[in-house]
């Protein structure tokens, strides 16, 4: 069950990776790219460093989406 | 010609290297110097040794406490890389065009009232991530990020100018360097007190002032860490 769930995380993480270089909106990339921190922080969590789990769903999911959001709005949306 | 050379250049630097990666022992052995004593003596002496009862904080602050204190110095680093470049030249710096800012458009009624409601949810979360770092999991780092992202929401409910008047301009320079000022500060009583910089006190009797440290250092930062990362928010979202 653990396995299975770790599998899943894992491949779920391959496909967020992906779909965040394949997206030409950026702001959509943005919501990916938060989406795989929480995928990350859910792995850290389950192999045991809470730690990590923390700095991850604060930093990664948190602040730096802030920042790549602000960065945008000053910026274009669309990848050329 | 040169292209030849570039690529004789690159395969002489690459034999060593991997020749040298080669040597390394198996990843993941429990072989290794890691595993043999160094874990082990974390793990066992750890709580007695260092000041506190999460091992995680040990290493960090205790065992390894010269790193982190480069590492804060890298944060604070970034922020004044950010100064630099965006306040810098912003003379005659026309914005590209494209979209309108997204400041434009009105922040609704859900997400004000949910940030409302979780704000000192959040608040409280933090300073006991902050001031139990050496117990349970967490720690200067966390708090710092969790304190950064609740200044963050309550800008963007807010707006940025009251926000910012919230914490005056000579304040927020203080809290900005807070995290290498602390570590220096303890650093240098490490110093004085026994002979080494961010040495910590090992002996029976003395090690609620280790604890103390740890929980100093933490608090420095946590609100050192919050404030670089709300400031670089505050540096970017800058509009004028």
């Amino acid at each position: 069950m653990s396995r299975a769930f770790d599998i899943t995380l894992l491949l779920l993480l391959i496909a967020c990776a992906l779909a965040v270089i394949q997206t030409k909106d950026l702001l959509g990339a943005v919501v990916i790219f938060s989406t795989y921190s929480l995928i990350m922080c859910l792995i850290w969590q389950h192999r045991g460093a809470p730690d990590v789990a923390m700095t991850e769903a604060a930093v990664g999911a948190g602040v730096t989406s802030a920042l790549f959001l602000v960065a945008i709005s000053k910026t274009v949306r669309k990848e050329k | 010609m040169k292209r030849a050379l570039t690529v004789a250049l690159l395969v002489v630097v690459a034999i060593p290297l991997l020749y040298a990666v080669a040597q390394l022992p198996q990843h993941g052995s429990p072989m290794t110097p890691p595993y043999t004593h160094i874990s082990p003596r974390y793990l066992e002496k750890g709580p007695e040794e260092a000041g506190a009862e999460n091992i995680v904080t040990d290493v960090i602050l205790n065992y390894r406490g010269f790193d982190t204190n480069g590492e804060v110095t890298v944060i604070f680093t970034s922020l004044a890389a950010v100064c630099a470049v965006l306040l810098g030249s912003r003379k005659g710096d026309e914005r590209p065009a494209g979209e309108p800012s997204s400041s434009a458009v009105p922040v609704s009624d859900v997400v004000s009232f949910v940030v409302r409601l979780l704000s000192p949810l959040i608040a409280i979360f933090a300073v006991y991530v902050m001031l139990f770092g050496h117990i349970s999991p967490g720690g200067g780092f966390q708090s710092g990020a969790i304190l950064a992202a609740l200044v963050i929401v309550t800008t963007v409910i807010v707006g940025r100018k009251q926000a910012e008047a919230l914490v005056p301009v000579r304040i927020r320079r203080l809290l900005q360097v807070a995290a290498p000022l602390t570590f220096f500060v303890v650093g240098v009583s490490g110093l004085f007190l026994f002979g080494d910089y961010l040495a910590y006190p090992k002996t029976e009797g003395q090690m609620w002032l280790a604890t103390a440290w740890l929980i100093v250092i933490g608090i420095g930062i946590g609100v050192g860490g919050a404030a670089v990362l709300a400031s670089i928010f505050w540096t970017m979202g800058d509009d004028s």
